[in-house]
């Protein structure tokens, strides 16, 4: 039954089946890679070494539903995400919105698609042109797509402004006059105005208050229910994305490693980095915190310029062997997990298994130090895709 | 200055804006274009400025009231009253408020002309430099690569160009005249304004603003004049009002150096460079000329300060 000990082929992901059966995704990402060259190009020099913010990264997101999209800080979930709003070229792979592949569409092509797909942005005091109107800010997306009467677009962005709990009265003022949490709604009402079926949701709690935290997303949520909308939603606060996801993707390093429905992945937890990532969750009960087991990573995250050979985690896994050093996992249903619950990993967590028991079975000094030449392992880890 | 506007006008406003306006009232934002100006209207420096520099502009505009004032024209030679009788220049008197030259012209009536050559030239030359400074800045800037690669070498060729010699052997070619003086001084302006905006763009563009209008859909054009643009005005018109100054001195040197605007037109630089033989016998034919330009370029400099101060606190080290 278990899948463990057969290697996957490195790089090679199989795309996230339907979850709802005959019914084609609204989004698809298959084999998603962006790659930022370190230094920029010069007039007679060009860089040889690559960032791999994103790498080989494949996922579904169905009508209706949230994806919560989970990691820590420089793990790649912004730039999937401008990946996904075509922010960003592609370096590899497609993207498939409604059927269409747009991942190679020119600017002057994506325009009619911006109106489908929006993104709502973290930093709700960047995000938001300072020497500009708030009613100009939210009446943008009129004025680009052609509604160009000027009372018509007053009314409208009006409308929209009481929409996300704004008075509409304050249509002439500045952003320098709202709050956090307002200018987090001028934002919404910004990314809404042209009633998109998909919304890319980058951080928009993480700067605020916490107390702001709940109204937003408690706004958001109203939002989908109104219009139905479809969100990715990012956040490297697993609270907040098990409070508004349907379905939970981890990413760590530039790879998604485990996918699987809110409750599931919360209470059959297969990735070890998933289950260190849950058990940092504060719990409001003390008696409860203490019980639990609590697993602190050593060391920091790798850099997406030269990521570890095998699993990306390895270097930092409780429960690594060696063979994670050498073969990439392939991200598919672990132990008699169904379809829905994908896990990169070679040695998945079973049920009930206590992670705090473990030891890695390998030695930093054993991946770091170069193998002898011609051994099975130097070869592999030289074949790794690397800033070559 | 010794005065520090920025910290007395920040205390001020801080005053001023703590008791919050009551709900419903100035439903208007106060754009940050108006909160600027409240901030100048408190600097007592500037203000005095640009009362000065108001003044100056009436005194070009109304130059013909000077004549009709004194009734003497600005190219009328008095050689009878206007000289002693062994042919000197006359001293202020109550017919020639300023005395006169050495050809017997008022020296009052022609400041108040030359104040119109200045001023055009300040104005003008500065607006055709700022105008291609932006643009070139912003193209830079925004585009960044090989755009930006070709337009920074030539800003730093053309700030590496001897500018005096350059317009010297220019105006000798072409002979003097209103237009190419514009010409040259405005053509050699431009580059440490498309360095200014270049280098804000470069910082503006990565704001997450920016890549809200991209994913909104919007064009290349649009995000640059729409979105960035008015983020780089305030820098650009601190430097606009601290260029002036700079071009009517450029325009008096180029004028004292003999490239000026054609004799008998009146022309502060030109009025000093005549004045040079005669400051021993006629310390007046130097004097207020001179003093002309001193004030001139001192009240738009330290009006150019006060702005800075209420819109641009932060260029202090970027403009000096």
């Amino acid at each position: 039954m278990s899948k463990s000990d057969e290697p996957g082929t490195p790089g090679s992901v199989t795309p996230t089946p339907s979850d709802g059966p005959g019914a084609d995704p609204l989004l698809r990402v298959e084999h998603v890679s962006k790659a930022f060259p370190v230094s920029s190009a010069k007039l007679f020099r060009r860089s040889h070494e690559f960032v791999h913010a994103v790498d080989d990264v494949s996922l579904e997101v169905h009508s209706g539903e949230t994806l919560g999209l989970v990691g820590e800080t420089g793990c790649g979930k912004s730039t999937l995400a401008r990946c996904i709003a075509r922010l960003y070229d592609l370096t590899s792979g497609s993207v498939t919105f409604d059927g269409k592949d747009i991942s190679t569409l020119t600017r002057r092509e994506m325009r009619p698609l911006r109106r489908e797909i929006q993104m709502i942005f973290q930093d709700p005091y960047g995000s938001l042109n300072p020497r500009r109107r708030v009613g100009s800010i939210i009446g943008d997306p009129f004025v680009i797509h052609g509604i160009d009467s000027r009372s018509e677009r007053k009314k409208l962005v009006q409308d929209l402004m009481e929409l996300v709990g704004l008075n509409p009265e304050h249509y002439n003022r500045f952003p320098a006059d709202f709050s956090g949490g307002q200018r987090q709604r001028i934002g919404t009402a910004r990314a809404l105005a042209l009633r998109p079926r998909l919304v890319v949701c980058d951080e928009p709690v993480s700067a605020l208050d916490v107390s702001v935290q709940a109204q937003v997303i408690n706004l958001l949520k109203d939002l989908q229910e109104e219009f139905g909308l479809t969100y990715i939603f990012i956040s490297h606060d697993l609270s907040v994305i098990r409070h508004v996801s349907d379905r939970i993707a981890v990413m760590y390093l530039g790879r998604i490693v485990e996918v699987a429905p809110t409750a599931e992945l919360f209470g059959n937890t297969r990735h070890p980095y998933t289950r260190a990532l849950l058990s940092a969750l504060p719990v409001a009960d003390p008696d409860e915190a203490d019980r639990r087991e609590s697993i602190v990573l050593v060391g920091d995250i790798p850099s997406p310029t030269n990521p570890p050979s095998g699993c990306r985690f390895h270097t930092r896994c409780p429960k690594a062997r060696p063979d994670c050093a050498v073969t990439d996992p392939m991200l598919e249903p672990a132990y008699d997990d169904g379809s829905d619950h994908l896990t990169a990993c070679l040695h998945p967590l079973a049920a009930g298994e206590d992670m705090t028991l473990d030891r890695p079975q390998i030695e930093d000094s054993e991946i770091l130090a170069a193998p002898a030449p011609g051994s099975e392992l130097a070869k592999e880890i030289r074949d790794e895709p690397g800033p070559h | 200055m010794s005065l520090d506007p920025t910290s007395l006008g920040g205390l001020v406003e801080a005053e001023e804006i703590g008791p919050a306006t009551p709900e419903g009232e100035a439903i208007e934002g106060r754009s940050p274009w108006l909160l600027g100006w409240q901030r100048l209207r408190r600097d007592r420096v500037a203000m005095v400025s640009l009362v000065i520099v108001v003044l100056i502009i009436l005194m070009a505009i109304f130059a013909p009231l000077a004549t009709w004032l004194t009734g003497h024209p600005p190219n009328e030679q008095y050689r009878q009253i206007g000289l002693t009788p062994d042919g000197q220049p006359k001293g202020p008197s109550s017919e020639f408020w300023f005395g006169t030259d050495d050809l017997g012209r008022d020296i009052f009536v022609r400041i108040a002309y030359g104040a119109r050559v200045s001023l055009l030239v300040g104005v003008v030359a500065t607006g055709i430099a700022v105008a291609i400074g932006v643009v070139v800045g912003l193209a830079a800037g925004f585009f960044g690569g090989l755009v930006d690669t070709v337009l920074a070498r030539l800003v730093d060729v053309i700030l590496c160009v001897p500018f005096l010699l350059v317009a010297i052997a220019l105006v000798s070619i072409t002979g003097p005249s209103l237009s190419i003086t514009i010409f040259v001084i405005g053509f050699f302006s431009w580059a440490s304004v498309a360095r200014i905006v270049r280098g804000q763009v470069l910082s503006l563009r990565e704001r997450e603003f920016v890549e809200a209008a991209r994913s909104l859909g919007a064009s290349d054009p649009r995000i640059m004049f729409v979105d960035i643009l008015p983020n780089v005005l305030a820098p650009v018109i601190v430097y606009t009002t601290l260029l002036i100054p700079v071009v009517i001195v450029v325009e008096a040197t180029l004028a004292f150096l003999g490239l000026g605007l054609p004799p008998p037109t009146a022309d502060w630089g030109g009025m000093l460079s005549d004045a040079q033989n005669f400051y021993t016998t006629a310390w007046w034919y130097l004097l207020c000329p001179g003093a002309a330009l001193l004030i001139t370029t001192l009240a738009f400099n330290l009006f150019g300060d006060g702005v800075r101060d209420a819109f641009d606190p932060r260029s202090d080290q970027l403009l000096k």
